[in-house]
């Protein structure tokens, strides 16, 4: 992996720049995954590789590009050639200038003993989490991975960034016999922190819930959604419209709503890459730190989050949101918050007489992205609640939501959350007791 | 020896040093080119090149993988160090050691087919080229959202493994494409995409720009975005259907491709893909489509972006029979999972780059044409629904049902189109679907359609596929409107 000696490797190749600006940027990362199925390691994997862009600009022409050649011959090439796009391409007359910024504070992020946790220790944790599953006469499949990543960011303004991070994954899927499957997942930073056992138990847990599934008619329910599900919901309002480029090219659902009510008043979305749970890289791939932004307040659309060239579109600053230089999807939150409750989740089950339990949501995909409305699934873990109680397992259903509406009709928050990686993105939320949400026969 | 070739045999070793029963180890470089304009701006212009080498071993019966995008003797080395190390820790777990079915060991090399190398063509040739596109999609002032994209590459790639096969490889792919559309407000946007959505991708050069009369379309397509602005929503109905063959494509791979990877079936992407309805004891029993249906898996075929000329364990690309006449006979497979199917491979072990182990994926997954023209499907529809270019798409985790939606429709009245429809969906059961076309569209209509993206495993890995399509005749189909 590399190490902050890549930022002089950039310096060097920029003071010799022909580009009136230049910014390089590298991520590189030492990632393991062990991979199971069928209560065995089907696959188990290392990987080492660094990645590098250089955006060069001439007059209101950009060129990037991209290779993994990590060394000073590798950067002084990728300079020839994003040079040469800049040089043969078309003026982007929006295009503003690269920021200078100041040096982010440091990460706490880094965590030596998940960098050098062996695929040993891997296939150990995993042994103990396949001999419960047998012992309950289920089958086991999922991935424990760890990884390090290292973010240098230079360009000819005189922005100079450093920093590492380490994560770590947990998933499982339990299956039983008779079709019935369940879910879980950890994420964080330090790998001392997991309790591999605790998560394995609630997968574990559904899928040997007895009971023979109820076969639910179409129509509108109150469910309760764990935060796997809730986060799946949440990335796709991000993507539709959280990011400074859908909001300044109107398809944002924000777009001319700032300030008013667009979900219920009991829910706050952040994107907040300090969180203690976070622990994010501190700056973005232009080098701009990142900072706290409220995107909604209470219901009320509050602001997006911007990288350079739409925050200059919009008339406002980065939030150091900026995806990679060769990314046209625009800014996009990567550590998102969205506040807890009050309630306990066994409040949350006893104050509902008839209701779904729903673990997380499968293959959602935009039916109307006006309406926010989506399709997909429920999967892993879906129950019946009556009368207060979790009383058997639901036969999987269609989702088809306005995910706004469903965010408008969240009646609890949990006083408990989770942390759910998905996509690369991260995101802390509760379970969410929501009313009138669509369900149909799959 | 060339310096790769000498690079690959010194992890083959190593790894048979340290206790590997097999070694394979694959050398890849990916160049890549990416230019697209928005509403006259350049959006995007980059470049791309991604190099590395991967060594898969078995050890006491299990696999590891390393990968390193340092290529040369030291790390080739240790990356197979590296790799036996981790399969040792998997097999202290496993108690079964695999087996992979037998293979022959080949001394080839593969170079796709094409006319014009896209690499070869300048820059500012390319820009122009989109350009134009954007300056035609200008024309009509209705029109306030314009889209439009190139997209190449270039594939390098040496695979060599401890039974003597030493296989070169290099594949060029090309991809053009166009949206646009009417924004009638902040929130309501109607969208037009050619020749499909996201654009079409093949295994061709440069010559594929020249295949697609963007200049013939384009006025067509935005009468047909002015339309869907006023239309109204597609009705809730049963209904005979028609759709046209990219969506076919979508819809070939969403529901023939994915449930008939074998690794799958025997539940390896329980954790996140999904499995399937389609078991292995169904084989030869199940009757998934109507007489009608024929489907095969073919890695030959001239254009296909799944199409090349070994897989990624040096199985050589071949045609394999999924589906005959409606009858399942075959799922696509690994050395691995043929074996416990007592089968060989079909040759559907792909990896994405050099930094990801091989995993079952699809090829080109291709209908075999009926004898129908596209009207003569509609005028068969006599009343019902037509629909073209897929939107969105929703398989169930196993893929026994779905749901799709579609940029737009039209009614079916009398045999002849009628008023447009917009926010289009089909949805049902996988086998109810198949064994409900009724008719399929002839060789004249046929195309495969190019999927540059689509995803599977742990971690994420990108595969680019091809469906080879015609439009079809559904009937009964449950139809609505988002």
């Amino acid at each position: 992996m590399i190490d902050e000696r890549i930022l002089d490797i950039f310096k060097g190749a920029i003071k010799k720049s022909e580009a009136d600006q230049t910014e390089f940027a590298c991520e590189s990362e030492e990632f393991y995954l062990t991979r199971f199925a069928e209560n065995t390691i089907h696959q188990n994997m290392g990987r080492s590789d660094s990645t590098i862009w250089c955006r060069a600009i001439v007059g209101k022409k950009i060129g990037v590009a991209r290779s993994n050649e990590a060394t000073a011959d590798g950067v002084r090439d990728l300079l020839k050639v994003a040079l040469n796009i800049a040089i043969n391409g078309r003026e982007d007359p929006q295009f503003g200038s690269l920021v200078k910024s100041s040096r982010a504070p440091k990460s706490t992020g880094f965590h030596e003993q998940t960098f050098v946790y062996p695929a040993s220790a891997r296939a150990g944790d995993v042994a103990r989490v396949i001999d419960k599953a047998k012992a309950a006469k289920l089958l086991s499949a999922g991935t424990y991975q760890t990884s390090a990543t290292a973010l240098g960011v230079v360009n000819s303004l005189g922005t100079e960034q450093f920093d590492k991070t380490t994560d770590f994954r947990f998933t499982l899927t339990a299956a039983s016999s008779a079709g019935r499957s369940g879910w879980s997942q950890a994420a964080g930073k330090d790998i001392g922190t997991i309790d591999i056992m605790e998560n394995a138990r609630r997968a574990l847990d559904k899928a040997a819930f007895v009971g023979e599934p109820a076969k639910l008619e179409s129509g509108q329910y109150t469910v309760i959604l764990e935060p796997d599900a809730v986060a799946n919901f949440l990335l796709l309002l991000a993507f539709l419209g959280f990011g400074g480029k859908t909001l300044q090219q109107g398809r944002s659902f924000m777009t001319d709503k700032i300030g008013q009510s667009i979900m219920g008043n009991n829910i706050t979305i952040s994107e907040d890459p300090f969180h203690p749970m976070m622990q994010y890289l501190p700056f973005d791939y232009e080098g701009i730190p990142r900072q706290k932004v409220v995107i909604v307040e209470n219901g009320l659309a509050r602001e997006g989050v911007y990288d350079s060239y739409h925050a200059g579109l919009s008339g406002k600053a980065s939030t150091g949101n900026a995806l990679a230089p060769d990314n046209n999807y625009g800014p996009y939150p990567k550590a998102m918050v969205l506040n807890m409750g009050s309630s306990t989740v066994d409040d949350m089950i006893k104050s509902t007489s008839s209701g779904v339990y729903i673990t997380r949501f499968w293959y959602l995909n935009y039916l109307n992205p006006m309406k926010t409305m989506v399709t997909g699934y429920t999967r892993d873990g879906s129950f019946l609640i009556e009368d207060g109680r979790i009383t058997r397992p639901v036969v999987d259903m269609r989702v088809q939501q306005s995910m706004l509406e469903a965010f408008s009709n969240a009646e609890l928050l949990s006083n408990e959350m989770r942390l759910i990686p998905q996509y690369a993105t991260l995101m802390l939320v509760p379970f969410m007791k929501i009313n009138n949400f669509n369900l149909t026969v799959a | 020896m060339a310096e790769i070739e000498k690079i690959a045999q010194s992890a083959i070793d190593k790894a048979l040093d340290l206790g590997a029963s097999y070694a394979d180890c694959r050398i890849v470089e990916i160049r890549g080119e990416s230019l697209s304009y928005a509403d006259g701006v350049p959006e995007g212009i980059s470049s791309l090149v991604d190099s590395g080498l991967g060594v898969r071993v078995i050890a006491d019966g299990a696999w590891g993988f390393f990968g390193s995008s340092l290529v040369n003797k030291k790390e080739a080395e240790r990356a197979a160090r590296m790799a036996v190390d981790i399969a040792l820790a998997s097999a202290s777990l496993n108690k079964s050691p695999l087996e992979i079915s037998p293979l022959q060991s080949y001394n080839d090399s593969y170079i796709s087919k094409f006319k014009i190398d896209p690499f070869t063509i300048p820059l500012a040739q390319k820009l122009e080229y989109l350009a134009h596109q954007d300056n035609l999609m200008s024309q009509n002032g209705q029109v306030n959202s314009r889209g439009s994209s190139l997209d190449f590459r270039k594939l390098t790639s040496f695979f060599a493994s401890n039974i003597g096969s030493k296989i070169h490889q290099a594949i060029i792919q090309s991809g053009v494409g166009i949206e646009l559309g009417i924004k009638k407000s902040r929130r309501e946007q109607f969208l037009r995409g050619f020749p499909q959505n996201g654009g079409q991708f093949e295994c061709k050069g440069y010559e594929l720009l020249d295949e697609f009369d963007f200049a013939g379309e384009i006025p067509r397509l935005s009468e047909e975005a002015i339309a869907l602005s006023t239309a109204a929503d597609c009705p809730a109905i049963t209904a005979n259907v028609v759709l046209e063959g990219s969506v076919v494509g979508l819809v070939i791979h969403e529901l023939v491709g994915h449930p008939l990877e074998l690794d799958r079936v025997f539940g390896s992407e329980r954790n996140f893909s999904g499995t399937s309805f389609a078991t292995t004891d169904q084989l030869d029993k199940l009757q998934y489509g109507s007489p009608l249906v024929n489907f095969a898996s073919d890695a030959t075929h001239p254009y296909g972006l799944g199409s090349f000329g070994y897989d990624d364990e040096g199985v050589k690309s071949h045609k394999v029979d999924l589906i005959k006449n409606g009858l399942l006979t075959g799922y696509l497979s690994s050395r691995e999972t043929a074996a416990l199917i007592e089968r060989p491979s079909s040759g559907a072990m792909r990896a994405d780059g050099w930094g990801n182990i091989p995993l079952v994926r699809m090829t080109n997954t291709n209908i075999i044409p009926g004898d129908k023209s596209l009207d003569d499907l509609i005028a068969m529809a006599a009343d019902g629904i037509y629909m073209s270019t897929i939107s969105s798409w929703s398989p169930s985790d196993d893929r026994s049902s779905f749901e799709f939606g579609c940029e737009i429709a039209w009614e079916i009245k009398g045999g002849k189109l009628g008023q447009v429809y917009k926010n289009p969906t089909f949805s049902g059961r996988t086998t109810d679907f198949w064994n409900s076309v009724l008719a399929i569209g002839n060789e004249q209509t046929f195309r495969v359609w190019g999927t540059p993206n689509c995803g599977k495993g742990q971690p994420g890995q990108n595969a680019r596929t091809g469906q080879g399509a015609c439009p079809i005749l559904v009937g009964n189909l449950k139809v609505g409107g988002a």
